[in-house]
């Protein structure tokens, strides 16, 4: 009796998230994948495994493809390189400070994504002081900072940061000290005990941070949206323009799967690079 | 080996799922149906839901009509694009119910759109006795509609040119806006039907005549233009934003936010383009399967009280669309009332051409090649 009650409960447990996750983003995947391989109008949309939509999708917006796996690259790295030193101070030198550092991180949550991308248009708009400055050394070549691929890489730059510094804060927290001080005792420098200890413990918060970053960037829209000009949108705002303004569903679908299928590739190919041990931790080896 | 097999099934499962669910696929298009004539039936009482944009009525009119007749009114701001909105509730048309509203506010391109697809209903005139004594001339006869059989005008206004004084004094055109003396300054609106028949109008093309060629070759000069980094974005309302701040010097804008941002801004100024403006106007309708067809047609009748109008045209200010208001505003406030962007004169509009109604391949085309310059 209480074998079998035992051998229950982990269904029972896994029960709420898979109903959830088959009712809430199988079904409609599988409606997603019917709706890209349809073909007509909206009102007369027919399914006829209409394959087109996907070499078609695939040409026509080929650039904003480009665009948004540069623009969400440029956004991950620029994460990395601010949040690492700051999750390592928070980590290990902020002593008492730590939990309100931690706080400061996490802090911009408290607003929504959208005001904060908002905000963003009036810091850089043309007569603001920070415009100003940039242009005095020289980071606006065009005349402008806003409406511009360095605005939007900006922005996705700053709203996806926590996202970088917390999985790393997370992974440095947990490194035991006394392995840095024992690489000390073998006469290690600093750099090399960063570099062979810290480094490599901290790698799984580096991973993971930077697909928790990049994935959503290279989907994001809003940025693009407020502090893009012509020139700079990204597939996300060309999926919203398909859906809702020229109403052609069958190939917003179809951009959809192919920037999931990308997103995808890109990760795997990352995964396998980085090793996967990497991203586990200690527990998967 | 095992794992290769749960993927074959895996995937065997899904390709069933694709061409099994949904059934639906196929909807008959509305089309060919004749539409029919609303039935009202007697005096207009219940209650009523009205769809329409956002700050373009004033406060007091909803309040002092529900009094007037005892209708409850739920009066809702959520058009914010006519394309966004006809495809939120084209799912629901099709199937013949209109989403619980009774009254939609629509550009005429798109509401000519929705009567052919057999989306609307002919409304009866013997409820809009203040439809036909003071709807203005002018807007009597449109093309899309030739008897107002199925529309009755919201209100109209122009596209043109909103200025910054100071910063760019010698704009007067559609043409001036390609000056590159304002590179990077410029914001053009993202409304294929205004955007790119104005910049015809600045290549000496008739919109009414334009072919797509001529369509394809304006959507070139501004993707140019684009590319170039002479217009800094494509924007709705938010041209505002920019020109307040600064960031724009010249935009393509609509004249009832020129009212206001003159209003709020002395530096920033309404020109009527050389070129001649876009005319345009949003029309009530009644869609097919609408509740209560006759407190709408009541409502309908109401706003075109030239005193109840008065009230909308001194909040909205843009070009109303009923007679008789003019004499009303200039006892309350006599400038406005003199004002060519609320009350233009024949003269003021001789060169401005009515939104030129595209359809069916062209039309796919030309939004096509214009969203793809939009997208960059």
């Amino acid at each position: 009796m209480t074998t079998v009650r035992r051998r229950l409960i982990p269904y029972f447990l896994l029960g709420p998230g898979t109903v959830w996750l088959v009712l809430f983003f199988v079904v409609p995947l599988i409606y997603l994948a019917r709706l890209s391989l349809e073909s007509g109008v909206v009102g007369n949309l027919e399914f006829t495994w209409n394959w087109s939509n996907y070499s078609e999708a695939l040409s026509l917006y080929d650039t904003q493809f480009v665009r948004s796996f540069v623009y969400a690259g440029a956004a991950t790295l620029l994460s990395l390189v601010i949040a690492y030193p700051l999750a390592y101070a928070i980590a290990f030198k902020a002593g008492r400070w730590r939990n309100v550092m931690l706080f400061a991180v996490v802090a911009p949550f408290f607003t929504t994504y959208l005001i904060r991308t908002i905000a963003w248009e009036t810091i850089l708009s043309d007569e603001s002081p920070v415009t100003e400055i940039l242009h005095a050394i020289g980071l606006a070549p065009g005349g402008h900072v806003l409406a511009t691929s360095g605005a939007v890489i900006a922005g996705l730059t700053y709203n996806f940061l926590p996202f970088m510094i917390l999985p790393i804060y997370a992974s440095l927290e947990r490194i035991d000290v006394r392995l840095i001080e024992a690489a000390k005792d073998l006469y290690s420098s600093a750099t090399q005990s960063f570099l062979r200890v810290t480094l490599p413990l901290s790698a799984p918060g580096i991973i993971a941070g930077t697909l928790l970053t990049f994935i959503p960037a290279a989907g994001d829209y809003v940025n693009a949206q407020f502090l893009g000009g012509a020139g700079n949108r990204m597939i996300g705002n060309v999926i919203q323009s398909l859906y809702l303004t020229q109403a052609d569903y069958p190939s917003a679908a179809a951009l959809s799967f192919v920037l999931m299928t990308l997103i995808m590739i890109a990760v795997v190919i990352y995964i396998r690079f980085a090793g996967s041990e990497a991203l586990m931790g200690e527990e998967a080896k | 080996m095992r794992r290769a097999a749960a993927i074959g099934l895996a995937l065997a499962a899904l390709a069933l799922a694709l061409s099994a669910c949904g059934g639906g696929g196929g909807i008959e298009g509305g089309g060919s149906k004749e539409a029919e004539t609303v039935k009202l039936e007697g005096k207009p009482s219940g209650s009523l839901t009205i769809s329409n944009w956002p700050l373009y009525i004033d406060k007091g009119t909803v309040p002092a009509f529900e009094k007037a007749t005892g209708i409850s009114v739920k009066y809702i701001e959520d058009i914010n694009s006519n394309e966004e909105f006809f495809n939120k509730m084209q799912p629901l048309l099709q199937q013949g119910e209109s989403g619980g509203r009774s009254i939609f506010v629509l550009a005429d391109y798109q509401v000519s759109k929705m009567y052919k697809l057999g989306y609307l209903q002919n409304l009866d005139k013997s409820g809009l006795p203040n439809v036909e004594k003071n709807l203005s001339p002018s807007l009597q006869h449109p093309e899309f509609d030739p008897e107002r059989s199925f529309t009755v005008p919201w209100q109209s206004g122009m596209t043109g040119v909103i200025v910054n004084k100071e910063t760019a004094p010698n704009v007067h055109s559609i043409c001036d806006l390609f000056d590159s003396q304002y590179k990077g300054k410029v914001d053009f609106l993202n409304e294929v039907r205004e955007t790119v028949p104005l910049v015809m109008k600045c290549e000496g093309v008739d919109p009414g005549k334009a072919t797509e060629a001529d369509w394809m070759k304006a959507i070139e000069k501004i993707k140019g233009a684009a590319e170039s980094g002479q217009i800094r974005r494509f924007t709705g309302n938010d041209y505002a934003r920019d020109l307040t701040s600064g960031d724009a010097v010249a935009v393509i804008g609509w004249s009832g936010d020129a009212v206001q941002l003159e209003a709020d801004n002395p530096n920033l100024e309404w020109r009527m383009p050389t070129e001649g403006c876009m005319l345009w106007s949003e029309d009530m309708v009644i869609p097919t399967g609408a509740p209560n067809p006759t407190a709408a047609e009541a409502w309908m009748n109401y706003v075109y009280d030239p005193t109840v109008q008065a009230n909308i045209a001194e909040y909205v200010n843009y070009v109303t669309p009923v007679e008789g208001v003019k004499p009303i505003l200039a006892k309350r406030d006599p400038e406005l009332a003199e004002n060519q962007l609320i009350f233009p004169s024949a003269s003021f509009t001789k060169k401005c051409s009515p939104t030129p109604i595209i359809e069916g391949k062209e039309e796919q085309n030309v939004i096509k090649a214009f969203d793809s310059v939009l997208n960059g």
